[in-house]
């Protein structure tokens, strides 16, 4: 278990490991027929990088991120994840990977309505060997970086879209992964509350270092990650970093 | 035990739902409990009467032949005897109630001697002996009627053509599984009547059945085989067995209809796996995107089986539990026995049935749990999100 029991939410380094996919391809059966869905894909995300998925619908971000994120695996291709092959890992290790290693932060939350925000910031960790009463410092230290401390008997109906939205980022903190993977995180929010969300995954990767790749459709949203990646009918089209584009914007 | 919380939540997710399978269960585990416990109170009563080491002589021809009351005096003089009584069932009514508790006809001599385990203070007995038409009536049976010493007690002959004008001289008691809703009159005042009624000169003398009292428990069997070739070759032969084994002989009676509400149990357990099955499966039809949100964050496809099974298991086991437990708690504080029109002498519901009831529910809670549990497990995180992550 790699889950850090002296979790305080303070900022921390990592090591240099990063995202590696090679030559990913994905392609989903219908019937008779093959549906290709990503193709030969080469892409590294270094260590700490914000990285912002687009494309039109049908593109593949989804399934790109699925690969990532360990929840589907390549047709053919490797997915390296901080070191580890995801392709190579039994059912079983893959969730544990997955539970050890990634925080999932959803469109529509998908928060658990019957459990209160700290009982759902705390699911994650009743996977792990943590006491009661550390799950609850670090449940409390989660609901703090988000901003929601003093909420934490709240149903998922008592609060907002925008809370709910931060229990969801408390929820994938809380065990301190490697990596968040969001798909379009602010996609039911409005510009307010998307804003305040953004500024969330930007401290999240700023303070705390976190690799972040975030599916959207919305360009306000993507230019607040680092690196922007374009993808159309499955293949890689454009990868622009927000330093380029700052160059490319100051040269017209 | 971490779990417990969010299985908990979850069976309060939807109360209708969870009250109307609480109660579907709970229903049907009271009623379990009730036939259940009719059998094994059989059981347990005809196991329990081995320790006071009495035997019954019937007719060889069973309940249909009678006994001639010379053989009583012949059995209570055999060796290893100690005492023996006519038994003769009556069958009266009682204001106009039909069979509203037991009558026998008894020797007042004698009973109280061979029933020893029935308690009757010694001076009712004394007037109950020197009273003919006297008779000996069971505490219970006293509470229910609100009779006591020295109230006439009429009935009605409805088998035999012949009323009995008794007056109550005693009120015994005895322990919880015996019958304490009995009524035991001297058989010589019955047998009189049929004497001297017209239509019923010819069946004097007789006696449903004889019981006596053993020696030693030894002596029983030996006994019961004596009695039976000693009137073999007789115009009356008889058929001789423990108490225990009469009390089997009755409910080998029942065998058939015991076992007809055994399979009409079976198929209703059956098909209450269905119904809370069905319940189940509902409820996790509602939750597809957040098993799979579990699953994303890390919870395994084991995990996921166990707290799907330990839902319906806690649904069930509630219910069961209220069912069964329920039932024995009724039957332990209200005579449930006092409603049965005298059908049922007394009625509990033992620890050990009721038990058995929550494990029954606990197991159709599992095989209720089971294929919702294997399809929750077993599905896709992907399908589950459908477009999210």
């Amino acid at each position: 278990m790699s889950h850090d029991p002296e979790f305080d939410g303070a900022p921390r380094e990592k090591g240099s490991q990063s995202i590696v996919l090679r030559g990913v391809s994905k392609e989903y059966r219908r019937d008779e027929f093959r549906i290709p869905v990503l193709q030969s894909l080469d892409l590294s995300v270094e260590e700490g990088e914000f990285l912002a998925l687009m494309g039109p619908s049908g593109s593949g971000k989804t399934t790109l991120l699925n690969l990532i994120a360990g929840l589907d695996r390549a047709t053919s291709g490797d997915v390296i994840i901080h070191g580890q092959n995801l392709g190579r890992l039994p059912e079983t290790r893959l969730t544990r990977w997955r539970a050890d290693n990634v925080g999932f932060i959803f469109q529509l939350y998908n928060l658990i309505p019957v459990l209160t925000a700290f009982e759902n910031v705390e699911l994650p960790l009743l996977l792990t060997n943590l006491s009661k009463s550390r799950r609850r410092e670090n449940v409390m230290t989660a609901l703090r970086v988000v901003g929601l401390q003093g909420r934490e008997h709240h149903y998922p109906r008592q609060l907002s879209g925008g809370q709910e939205q931060r229990v969801a980022i408390a929820r994938a903190i809380v065990t301190d992964p490697y990596l968040l993977v969001a798909d379009e995180p602010t996609g039911d929010l409005d510009r307010t509350s998307a804003g305040e969300i953004l500024d969330l995954l930007e401290q999240l990767n700023r303070e705390f270092r976190k690799t972040i790749v975030m599916v959207t459709h919305d360009p306000l949203a993507a230019q607040r990650a680092g690196r922007i990646l374009h993808l159309d009918k499955g293949r890689l089209v454009d990868d622009v970093s927000q330093e380029s584009q700052g160059r490319i914007g100051a040269a017209s | 035990m971490k779990y417990f919380h969010y299985i908990f939540r979850n069976v309060r997710r939807n109360p209708v739902r969870t009250l109307l399978t609480v109660s579907s269960l709970a229903i049907t585990l009271f009623l379990t409990m009730i036939l259940v416990s009719f059998f094994s109170i059989n059981s347990e009563v005809t196991s329990s009467v081995r320790i006071y080491n009495r035997i019954v002589v019937l007719s060889s021809q069973g309940f249909a032949g009678r006994v001639p009351i010379a053989r009583n005096k012949e059995i209570a003089a055999m060796d290893g005897i100690l005492a023996s009584t006519p038994f003769s069932w009556f069958g009266g009514k009682y204001n106009n109630e039909t069979m509203p508790f037991a009558q026998f006809g008894i020797d007042p001599d004698t009973f109280f001697t061979i029933y020893d385990e029935l308690i009757v203070p010694t001076d009712q007995l004394k007037e109950f002996k020197g009273d003919k038409t006297g008779c000996v009536i069971g505490k219970k049976l006293a509470e229910d009627r609100g009779l006591k010493v020295g109230d006439p007690l009429p009935l009605k002959g409805d088998i035999y053509p012949v009323d009995l004008n008794l007056t109550v001289r005693g009120i015994y008691d005895g322990p919880t599984n015996r019958d304490r809703r009995m009524c035991v009159f001297n058989w010589e005042y019955l047998d009189e009547l049929i004497k001297n009624s017209p239509q019923s000169r010819t069946n004097g003398g007789n006696a449903g059945c004889i019981v006596a009292k053993c020696k030693s428990a030894d002596a029983m069997v030996p006994l019961c085989h004596k009695i039976d070739a000693e009137y073999h070759s007789s115009d009356t032969p008889t058929l001789t067995q423990t108490e225990e084994a009469f009390g089997k002989m009755f409910g080998e009676m029942m065998k058939g209809l015991r076992w007809v509400i055994t399979m009409i149990s079976l198929v209703v357990v059956v098909a209450l796996v269905f119904v809370a099955g069905n319940a189940m499966a509902m409820s996790l039809r509602e939750r597809t995107t957040e098993i799979a949100v579990l699953k994303a964050i890390g919870f395994g496809n084991s995990l996921v089986l166990f707290l799907v099974l330990a839902e319906a298991m806690f649904v069930a086991g509630v219910g069961g539990g209220l069912g069964a437990f329920g039932c024995k708690l009724l039957c332990d504080t209200v005579d449930v026995a006092r409603y049965s029109a005298g059908f049922l002498p007394f009625f509990y519901v033992s620890l050990a049935n009721a038990t058995m009831g929550l494990v029954l529910a606990l197991l159709i809670g599992f095989f209720s749990g089971i294929i919702p549990a294997v399809l929750a497990a077993q599905s896709s995180v992907i399908n589950g999100l459908r477009k999210v992550v």
